[in-house]
């Protein structure tokens, strides 16, 4: 009696149905959380073990540091703030990401607004505007690398150059400051077109009626802009401004090939890079990618209190 | 004589054309020509000689289409000779089948999330998406040292095996991967669904005979993204590989262009053959993709 009933609870539809969408989705998830989710769990733990090349493979016996990989970081010259020269990597991180974040949904936008009207080509141009995005990495960041190439025969000093706004060449990528506004540049010559396309999707889906009714009244592009566009398109920019953060905070290929993580550019995935894989301290790196994690934890926490709010009150 | 011309064009335009037309094509001329710029001189510096690359001004014609990069990559002959080859079939043995196996795996775990009913739907939606937030750097600590415990238990290596890298871009690409094609399944009406259901097909039968045909633009959507991220990581690749006969292409350039001797235009030579089968891919699948958006599933 009793078994009757526990198999036709087993085979219920809605039973049925469960177990065949864990079956479904069993090769993701064992994926997913052993490649993603447990890692990250366990970076927590490397973080404040001694874990370098020599242990590696009887990692899970690691002798116990406590919280000595993090004051090490801390410590550490490349990490610490030394003043408007030297910004350290935690202050750069979180002036590059933010910086070029800002940059890229603006241009992002005069983007997306450039392609909303109907022009002849404008498929064309919208692929080729998606280009710098798909293209991989490696061919970019080198391509910029050899046209703000130090040498006289770098296009960008010869162009400056030729029309007198210098007198000897520059050195763009190897100058403190410069460098670090150039990466900045970079990120969004690289990244707007993510930006542009999802504002592109949000304004080709503005009631078109609201902008009629603002013709009846009289109103000028800029007023139509400001009253309309913007207030709808607020929501869109507020997430693209989120997730581009997130990634260009964590982005670590964009400057290792561009500059190395030198002259006044090293950020935290650069440094957690050369922890780990330079001085093959693997405790220090993961405590540094910690840090990393939680500064961006914390700003998101910030963002979505008070942004997002005013986003939903409005 | 240049001034003028200018002049008369300026004028010319100002006569034919509002000032926001004006604005609207320089802002576009701007755009494009920090964009394909770029991609221009990679390409024509790739046809350049060594003469031409290493002279005190910069060539921005080539004298002549100049294979030498070409052959320092592929001609055996060649004194420096790159074996390039050798790197692009290392690329496509790591983003084909991360490509393929992205598109079945995200199709069986789009289906039960958009169809099926269960519990724990939402946590696991959340906790996917939480793989957003993790750097790539923060994971591959952890992965490294968890795959060279796992390898010595299993007798695989971490390093230098291409297994490895593509179980790790799987990883990083089905979240997504899944999002993307559980929004399209979204889309597809479940009444054609359930009708085949209630002929007799399987639930099996009804993803591979009904949902897959209507969901074909997704599909391909989701193979050329997992397709160029693979194709395109720099990190990983950098970590996991050690020996030049397994170096995928990224890595390869990045050997190259951190060579002694400089030589930019055999790396814009490499560069450009990796980045043309991912743009016109991407172009193909621009075209692709507007006509699934259009034709998507059912009317009605």
């Amino acid at each position: 009696m009793n078994q009757r009933a526990a198999t036709s609870r087993w085979n219920t539809l809605p039973a049925r149905e469960a177990r065949l969408a864990w079956f479904l989705l069993f090769p993701t998830a064992l994926i997913v959380f052993g490649l993603i989710l447990f890692p990250a769990v366990f970076s927590v733990w490397i973080s404040f073990h001694d874990v370098g090349l020599h242990n590696l493979n009887d990692v899970f016996h690691a002798p116990s540091v406590g919280w000595s990989n993090y004051t090490r970081v801390f410590q550490d010259f490349a990490f610490k703030y030394q003043g408007p020269n030297n910004l350290g990597a935690a202050v750069t991180s979180v002036v590059y990401s933010f910086s070029a974040t800002i940059l890229t949904v603006f241009i992002g936008l005069i983007a997306a607004l450039l392609l909303n009207r109907p022009f002849k080509g404008r498929g064309l141009t919208r692929a080729i505007f998606l280009f710098p995005y798909v293209a991989p990495i490696v061919s970019v960041a080198f391509v910029w690398r050899w046209i703000l190439d130090p040498r006289p025969s770098g296009v960008l000093n010869d162009l400056l150059m030729r029309s007198g706004a210098i007198e000897m060449p520059l050195g763009y990528l190897s100058t403190r400051g410069l460098a670090l506004l150039l990466v900045i540049f970079f990120e969004a010559w690289r990244y707007f077109p993510f930006a542009m396309l999802m504002i592109l999707a949000r304004l080709q889906a503005i009631d078109n009626t609201l902008y009629e009714a603002a013709d009846v009244d009289g109103a000028n592009a800029w007023q139509k802009f400001v009253a309309i566009t913007l207030p709808e398109l607020r929501f869109v920019l507020g997430a693209i401004f989120l997730l581009r953060l997130m990634w260009t905070f964590n982005k670590f290929d964009d400057i290792f090939l561009l500059t190395g993580g030198g002259f006044g550019t090293k950020v935290l995935p650069v440094l957690t890079y050369e922890f780990s894989f330079r001085l093959f301290d693997f405790g220090r790196g993961a405590a540094a990618a910690m840090i990393l994690l939680t500064i961006l934890i914390v700003f998101m926490l910030i963002y979505v209190r008070v942004v997002m709010r005013n986003v939903d009150e409005q | 004589m240049m001034e003028t011309r200018r002049m008369n064009l300026i004028q010319h335009m100002a006569r034919r054309f509002s000032l926001r037309q004006i604005v609207f094509f320089l802002l576009l001329a701007f755009f494009l020509t920090s964009i394909l710029f770029p991609f221009y001189w990679m390409v024509s510096s790739s046809f350049k000689t060594q003469v031409e690359i290493g002279g005190r001004q910069p060539v921005y014609i080539p004298s002549a289409l100049r294979l030498d990069a070409y052959r320092e990559l592929f001609d055996p002959s060649h004194p420096s000779f790159q074996n390039f080859s050798v790197n692009i079939l290392n690329s496509l043995k790591v983003s084909i089948p991360t490509a393929l196996i992205a598109v079945v795996l995200s199709v069986l775990g789009a289906y039960a999330i958009a169809r099926l009913k269960f519990k724990g739907k939402n946590v696991l939606l959340n906790g996917v998406l939480m793989v957003y937030l993790l750097p790539g750097v923060l994971l591959i600590i952890p992965l490294f040292s968890m795959l060279a415990n796992i390898g010595d238990r299993l007798g695989f290596n971490v390093q230098d095996n291409l297994g490895v890298l593509i179980v790790t871009y799987l990883a990083q690409t089905l979240p997504v991967a899944m999002y993307m094609l559980t929004n399209y399944f979204r889309t597809i009406p479940d009444e054609i669904e359930q009708a085949a259901l209630i002929d007799g097909c399987s639930r099996l039968g009804v993803i591979w005979r009904v949902t897959l045909p209507l969901a074909i633009p997704a599909l391909v959507s989701v193979f050329i993204y997992t397709f160029m991220i693979a194709w395109n990581e720099f990190l990983y690749a950098l970590v996991f590989l050690n020996s030049r006969d397994l170096f995928t292409m990224p890595i390869k350039v990045n050997t190259i262009f951190n060579d002694p001797s400089p030589r930019p235009h055999v790396v814009m030579a490499a560069s450009t053959i990796m980045t043309i089968p991912v743009v016109v891919l991407f172009l193909a699948l621009e075209k692709y993709l507007e006509e699934g958006l259009t034709a998507g599933g059912v009317k009605g």
